[in-house]
């Protein structure tokens, strides 16, 4: 018995060709891609210690503060779990995140929004998840702003996530967006994935259950990452 | 395994944005302070710089131009062909100015694959960037290496009669070139990982 990803469900991931998003016209390859069983490639990946992680990494509000000053904006909790494919709990994943700040800008130099810089606000975090696959940030709401793409266009209020578990074919890029925002239904992104359960499932939802106890607007995102099965090779003896 | 499970869907991708730097590589667009050091800097850490190869290369888009705002992350074996969780990841992006990414790292070794063949010495290599809404991964082989026999590449023989958009070209002593090709006539093969 040998561990083998399950296979990748496409319906339930954008399409790389999809025109509407002007950007993937020159850059989605046109070939199909090649399908073949997990090898010892796949099925391994880096694993990172809990030691890289500094003690404010998680909170954006703090992180990148002058002298104590918090970044404009209102200051929220995104949290929740990282599973896989059958509801597993990951221990041990690394999430990185980065976001515009309030005023919908990126502290970043491709950034040709006329919005203003926080200089308080970098916009990057990461944490390894807990023993029950916890995570949680501390941030400030990120704006909604306008981009080029078929004539301006706005980006509805989101978070990246980069996400590793533990190998390699688990790795997932994606965007979090916020429950209500009106922007996500016209969002080409969004709309690249053709399953509206999938791409409903990246929208978090505001936990008002954590009123009193956070004492800030909480939004859960849970993040279901790649399953691994157990598989027979034809070729190998039971017990080799 | 008589147990039928429920499998879940898996979270869908998103691009990456043209901001990816923020969270990924902070320090190297120059905001400093928060992460302590950029990850994937080195792939090895405690391995000799000398007898690292260098393989260069860019990324090219559908009307040819060499990209420098995408991110490549790298996955791969020591030189004795074994994987372990602490080393071998390695996170680079093309120089802004001469649009090549250059990685430094011990040339991996053969591969014992799970189902006990070998693989021949490779490095996974996946690209994020504006305009992919998904990260694409594919597979760094080596001119000068067997490749015979290896399960992957007797795969994609099947399919396309070309292999070499995997192959890296010898173009110096322990010096590879592995361009990358997203669209066109020399469209890189692509693999559903």
């Amino acid at each position: 018995m040998v561990e083998a990803l399950i296979k990748r469900n496409l319906k339930t991931h954008p399409q790389l060709n999809f025109p509407d998003y002007k950007s993937s016209r020159l850059r989605a390859p046109k070939n199909k891609k090649i399908s073949f069983s997990s090898t010892s490639t796949e099925i391994s990946g880096p694993v990172f210690n809990k030691d890289i992680i500094g003690k404010l990494d998680n909170d954006l509000t703090l992180n990148f503060s002058k002298n104590n000053i918090l970044p404009i904006g209102h200051k929220i909790i995104v949290f929740g779990t990282i599973s896989d494919q059958f509801a597993n709990p990951i221990e041990g994943a690394l999430i990185e995140i980065w976001q515009a700040n309030a005023a919908g800008k990126y502290l970043h130099h491709n950034d040709n929004n006329t919005a203003p810089i926080d200089p308080n606000f970098a916009g990057c975090g990461r944490y390894i998840t807990s023993s029950k696959g916890y995570y949680e940030f501390i941030t400030i709401q990120p704006g909604p702003y306008p981009y080029p793409n078929r004539g301006i266009e706005w980006r509805p209020m989101h978070i990246h996530f980069s996400v590793f578990g533990k190998n390699f074919g688990q790795r997932l890029i994606t965007q979090m967006y916020f429950e209500g925002d009106p922007l996500i239904n016209s969002c080409p992104m969004v709309n690249s994935i053709p399953d509206e359960k999938a791409k409903h499932s990246l929208i978090s939802t505001l936990d008002t259950s954590r009123y009193n106890t956070k004492k800030l607007l909480s939004y859960k995102f849970d993040i279901i990452l790649r399953g691994t099965n157990q598989t027979f090779f034809e070729n190998r003896k039971e017990g080799l | 395994m008589s147990d039928i499970k429920t499998v879940l869907d898996e979270t869908p991708f998103q691009t990456a944005g043209p901001f990816l730097h923020i969270g990924c590589l902070p320090n190297a667009i120059n905001i400093e302070g928060v992460f302590d050091n950029d990850l994937g800097v080195k792939p090895f850490v405690n391995k000799d710089y000398d007898k690292f190869i260098k393989i260069t290369g860019s990324v090219f888009d559908g009307d040819g131009k060499a990209l420098d705002d995408i991110m490549l992350e790298s996955w791969q074996s020591d030189e004795n062909g074994v994987y372990s969780p602490e080393s071998g990841f390695a996170r680079f992006v093309p120089n802004r100015l001469t649009k090549k990414f250059n990685l430094y790292t011990v040339k991996p070794g053969f591969i014992n694959n799970i189902d006990g063949k070998a693989q021949s010495p490779h490095i996974l290599l996946s690209i994020s960037s504006r305009g992919l809404n998904m990260t694409l991964n594919t597979r760094i082989y080596f001119e000068g290496d067997d490749l015979t026999s290896d399960p992957l590449l007797s795969i994609v023989r099947n399919s396309r009669n070309d292999v070499s958009s995997l192959v890296a070209k010898k173009i110096d002593e322990d010096i590879f070139l592995f361009d990358i090709f997203l669209q066109g006539d020399k469209e890189t093969i692509f693999l559903d990982i």
